[in-house]
């Protein structure tokens, strides 16, 4: 077959609807990567204009622009729409464009899921934009924090736009996380084992654990203040034993790994881009991967740094102080890592290079300043002054929106197959680097004079008028540049100017497809031995164009690719992924109209949404799999592997492992927002404990021996070709018994309306309850995929998943009991 | 020299400045942010002139500049560690001093914030209440009990000291003192609605014979 | 998957012990503890025992990481993991000091 002939039926068996009709139904990582990234940059489009209004405002004294009701919404918008509609979506559509590109295979893990997580985006900041026009927007300040935004304060649906918004946008967030981190870990080139993986996966890969790990507890949050304002469960009042500082522990908790979020697929960028822009490896890939987790890792013991100014004693400010500091040493490791690495090659002036040499000098003037709000008694003075709004800016813009620049130039040929033509580029580098450092070296300045963050307006008396001035005007100068960026890169899409395959001359695997990118990507997949297969073997591109790779063969029709052994790459399993379907807008408007339901309050449309993201979830997964036993599959080169059907660990399975990671830690976040309560709240210990009853405690024992025990029947007894029937029944009716124990135990709690404790006790029952129920309807729909045929004792990779979700119900239910009841036991 | 510095300080100077202090505490984190301020120069400047060094570093042969060595050990490790190991010391041990302990001779205050004003009341002085202006001694530390009846706020005199939140449930205490008599302007510094921006108060520090008359009643 | 649990093993201890210690430090402060025993007071002995403790931890993880039993094959795993294992253990000392150095509750 003709590389050409190759290219067509593989085009063909990949491709979307044609037109934009294709995007609704769409589900290649080609063009979600891109409508994410799209969609991002309008958002930045918005918070830019927001910022503007902003530095309007602020440029002169006693100003009358904009009064202050509307003004909290301007700065409140601006932070909301730059981190969680810009931001975070940008890294994930830039992560899912290039990943399997650079991987060596065909798409990620779980098509469909890419893009419900783009609609569920879509439609959640379209709630968010809505309010905006309508002048409803929320304005609390971008982290909201009650009393201020609790019911009697926010009386207004502005915080309900912020909180069901913002949860309803997290769940991209979320399934983007799960995608990415299954897709690294298991869907690479055959031989790419974890040592040869492109660094920008590993960054991608530690980025996507913290997502799993970081987000719960906003989301967790979020529910919180929401229950509270919606039905009076009190969380954070006062007066029925909640605590505001509860909101704030929950929200940092997430807020500080969330700038390591945003800064670490950056990071990856440049140590991506850099080295070819020198013409070199990266010096210490080792040691960069090393500091990468350490960084991670290390983002989580920093949140408490936010609240310096909120009473904590002195050693727990020290901690964190401490800790802070700390985090400045595996940043420090990076950075140094990229100036060897200049100094290792020979680095040329492109226009990307132009970008990380902008990184280079805001970024580091940010982590200075970093280390200078770590240590406290300069904290206490700078604190919600705007010294530490233009720190915050000198890492964001620096560390974030510099690198993300340097990527749209350097991966722009690789989306459009053509080169620049009008070199706007250059004069927009350079209007964007002096506007921002007028900008914001001037906020400093008048930060240290006193200026406080989010004030409206000033007098002439406090002497900050010239700065202001000269800050605003940099605004608009900075704003100049990035509006010529934009229209270059309209430009671009617009001018043919036909670029050669590689034009930088990188070693990584994305610029081995055709220009632009092909929806399959690579018409065979290759075999990797080294970090830069396109150094190593500059024909690779050809031969894989040829065929000579694995699954070179497009005569199944189906779309097909590989799962691989985690640390060494063998191939492990032969996958089809399903192909073009409105699944994924459908349950993101069903799951839409679930929110919407809250937000406006019409209650009766819960339910009735519910049961259609139920409905629809038993249909997404009802379409995969086979009624056939299929053997090994001949994936290529000799070699013959089992379809993921005819496994024992499915994509399934590892994503809901991780998913369950992503809930461990909400669940966690909600334990200790309990002992919290319990230890830190002047109103507790509450007025009356839970009555522990033996019942459900009885009941929920039997019920997990039984979940725990049917589950491993199931398995057993459909291997030895007896059939999971019994094991599946036993099963459900394990779960039937932790619900019931669960129902028991709601019943016996004081009224959640009446104190925080009641409140909490109500939130840990309903959690085990929804487990309990998700776990019941996954038995429930593997008895009728077993009487459809879809189960054999080959045919058993479905099995596998339900024992982990009971697993999990079982667990959860028992520390929910034993928090509930214990206190009351010992007492 | 000095004439820079003169017109640095100059440009930072202001009634709201925490760069031109009236009292110990303020000084002394003053001070810390001129250290800072000038190790984090000398830090900027060292990693600009390397990152352009590196455009004359590539004449010369690879094997002699990419070393794991020089550029991960040495700048990446060891420069960091040593660095922010004194300034955590420093940081620490200031912090400790700032803190409100026991033994000093001083005059404890009640600070009550609520949208938009604040109240102040005195031990010295029970019954006596006065809005918006806090009066203290000169020359003395005094202990502020912070607190709050609606939503966060923030007790800051920026010339003073350090700001402390005023949480719902808790009370925050913060030391401040002011060198001589005079007139310091507060903040409140955490936003709280609409009228955040005019949420102020002001400090009146007396000599001790004013402070008496203060505590017996008259202005 | 085990090379990737070698990696993360010792920075994850570390933020364990970090909470974990943070937590205790609040729990003592909520219960007001003032008896001293052998010149400290009694909470800042917890503390500075759950120190002792996190920093044994992070020492046995260590040296597990470099033992050849339990420790990575050669090559990228090994060093990656053992400078995860530094990590967590300049992290514990580095940020867990404090409960000998510094004032604990008001």
């Amino acid at each position: 077959m003709k590389a050409l002939t190759r290219h067509r039926r593989l085009a063909a068996i990949w491709s979307s609807r044609p037109g934009w009709r294709g995007w609704l139904s769409t589900v290649n990582h080609n063009d979600v990567g891109l409508m994410f990234l799209v969609t991002a940059f309008f958002y930045f489009l918005v918070g830019g204009i927001l910022a503007m209004l902003i530095r309007a405002q602020l440029a002169t004294p006693h100003s009358a622009f904009a009064g202050p009701e509307v003004y909290s919404q301007f700065f409140t918008m601006h932070g909301t729409i730059m981190m969680f509609l810009f931001a975070i979506p940008a890294i994930e559509g830039l992560a899912i464009y290039l990943l399997p590109k650079m991987l060596g295979t065909r798409d990620l893990a779980y098509p469909r899921l890419t893009a419900y997580g783009f609609w569920c985006y879509f439609f959640g900041g379209a709630m968010l934009l809505v309010a905006l026009l309508f002048g409803i927007a929320p304005d609390g300040g971008w982290f909201m924090y009650p009393p201020l935004t609790g019911k009697i304060h926010s009386p207004g649906i502005n915080t309900d736009f912020w909180l069901i918004g913002i949860t309803f946008v997290e769940i991209s967030a979320i399934s983007a996380a799960v995608e990415l981190t299954v897709s690294i870990l298991k869907y690479r080139a055959p031989g790419m084992s974890l040592g040869r993986m492109p660094i920008f996966a590993w960054y991608i890969l530690v980025t996507a654990l913290m997502i799993l790990t970081g987000f719960p507890p906003l989301i967790l949050g979020s529910i919180l203040l929401e229950l509270e304002r919606a039905f009076g469960l009190p969380f954070f009042q006062l007066e029925l034993g909640g605590d505001s500082l509860l909101w704030q522990h929950l929200f940092w908790l997430f807020g500080h790994p969330e700038v390591y979020i945003i800064f670490l697929p950056a990071a990856g960028v440049i140590s991506t881009i850099l080295p070819v822009m020198a013409s070199t490896t990266l010096l210490g890939y080792r040691w960069v991967v090393a500091a990468a987790v350490a960084l991670a890792i290390l983002s989580f013991g920093l949140w408490v740094h936010h609240m310096f100014t909120t009473g904590i004693p002195h050693m727990g400010l020290a901690f964190f102080s401490a800790a802070s500091t700390l985090v400045a040493i595996p940043t420090a490791v990076q950075v140094f890592a990229w100036i060897g690495t200049m100094w290792k090659g020979t680095p040329r002036l492109h226009l990307p290079m132009l970008h990380i040499l902008g990184f280079f000098a805001t970024f580091v003037i940010g982590g200075l300043t970093g280390v200078m709000v770590a240590v406290v008694p300069f904290d206490w003075q700078v604190h919600d002054t705007a010294f530490v709004t233009a720190h915050l800016h000198y890492v964001l813009f620096g560390g974030f929106v510099f690198p993300i620049l340097a990527a749209v130039y350097y991966w722009l040929p690789l989306v459009s197959g053509r080169k620049r033509y009008f070199r706007l580029g250059e004069v927009a580098f350079a209007l964007i680097f002096t506007g921002f450092h007028a900008t914001f070296l001037a906020m400093h300045w008048v930060g240290l004079m006193g200026q406080r963050r989010r004030i409206s307006t000033y007098a002439p008396e406090d002497g900050w008028t010239a700065i202001n001035l000269i800050s605003s005007v940099g605004g608009f100068v900075l704003a100049f540049g990035l509006a010529m960026v934009l229209v270059e890169v309209v430009l671009h899409a617009v001018v043919r100017h036909h670029s050669a395959r590689n034009p930088w001359r990188a070693g990584t695997l994305e610029w081995a497809t055709t220009m632009p990118a092909p929806a399959y990507n690579f018409a065979s997949l290759p075999h990797v031995d080294s970090r830069e297969p396109l150094w190593d073997d500059p024909g690779l591109p050809v031969r894989l164009a040829r065929g000579e790779g694995y699954l070179g063969d497009p005569a199944s029709g189906r779309r097909e690719t590989l799962m691989v052994d985690v640390a060494t790459g063998v191939p492990e399993q032969h996958v089809v992924y399903p192909t073009n379907t409105h699944l994924p807008i459908v349950l993101a408007a069903v799951t839409g109209l679930f929110f919407l339901s809250i937000l406006i309050k019409v209650f009766w449309l819960t339910p009735v949404a519910v049961a259609g993201v139920v409905a629809l979830g038993w249909l997404w997964v009802w379409r995969l799999g086979s009624r056939n036993d299929l053997g090994e599959q001949p994936i290529g080169r000799d070699l013959r592997v089992p379809n993921i059907a005819e496994s024992d660990r499915p994509p399934g399975w590892w994503g809901s492992a991780f998913l369950l990671v992503a809930d461990g830690t909400l669940f966690g976040s909600l334990l200790f927002g309990y002992a919290f309560l319990w230890t830190v709240a002047p109103g507790w210990p509450p007025p009356a404990f839970a009555n522990p009853s033996p019942f459900a405690l009885v009941a929920a024992s039997a019920g997990a021996a039984l979940g725990i025990a049917g589950g491993v029947f199931s398995i057993r007894n459909n291997r030895d070709g007896k059939g999971p029937v019994p094991g599946l029944l036993m099963a459900l009716g394990g779960m039937l018994g932790l619900g019931v124990a669960l129902m028991v135990f709601l019943a016996g709690a004081p009224s959640p309306s009446s104190h925080a404790y009641g409140a909490t006790l109500w939130v840990l029952g309903s959690y085990g309850l929804l487990h309990a129920v998700l776990a019941g309807l996954m038995l429930a729909f593997l008895l009728s995929r077993h009487r459809a045929g879809y189960i054999s004792s080959r045919r058993r990779a479905e099995l596998a998943i339900a024992p982990v979700w009971i697993g999990y119900a079982c667990v959860t239910t028992a520390l929910i009991l034993l928090a509930a009841y214990l206190p009351g036991l010992a007492t | 020299m000095s004439v820079t510095t003169g017109i640095v300080l100059s440009g930072c100077a202001g009634p709201l400045s925490p760069l031109e202090p009236g009292g110990p505490a303020a000084r002394s984190i003053a001070t810390l942010w001129w250290v800072m301020l000038t190790a984090s120069v000398a830090i900027f400047a060292l990693v600009m002139v390397l990152v352009a060094l590196a455009w004359r570093a590539a004449a010369k042969p690879a094997a002699q500049n990419g070393s794991e060595q020089v550029w991960i050990m040495g700048l990446g490790l060891a420069f960091p560690v040593a660095v922010l190991l004194s300034l955590l010391a420093y940081g620490l041990w200031l912090g400790e001093r700032l803190l409100p302990r026991d033994g000093a001779d001083a005059a404890s205050v009640q600070a009550e914030a609520r949208r938009w004003s604040w109240a102040f009341s005195y031990d010295d002085a029970p019954g006596r209440i006065t809005e918006d202006v806090l009066h203290i001694p000169a020359g003395r530390p005094v202990d502020v009990a912070i607190t709050t009846v609606d939503v966060i706020h923030s007790f800051w005199v920026p010339r003073l000291a350090g700001k402390l939140d005023a949480i719902p449930g808790h009370v925050n205490v913060l030391r401040i003192e002011a060198d001589v008599p005079g007139t310091y302007a507060g903040l409140s510094s955490e936003f709280s609605g609409p009228g955040y921006d005019r949420h102020a108060f002001t400090v009146v520090a007396h000599g001790p014979d004013d402070w008496q008359a203060f505590l017996e009643g008259g202005e | 998957m085990t090379d990737l649990l070698r990696i993360l093993v010792s920075p994850v201890a570390w933020l364990a012990a970090f909470s974990a210690v943070y937590g205790l430090h609040g729990v003592l402060c909520s219960m007001m503890l003032d008896a001293t025993v052998f010149g400290m007071s009694r909470s800042r002995l917890v503390l500075a025992l759950a120190f002792v403790v996190a920093v044994l931890l992070q020492a046995g993880l260590l040296a597990m990481l470099y033992s050849t039993r339990y420790g990575a094959a050669p090559g990228f795993a090994r060093v990656v993991s053992r400078a995860s294992g530094w990590t967590g253990l300049v992290a514990t000392i580095w940020t867990l000091f404090p409960t000998l150095a510094v004032s604990t509750c008001p």
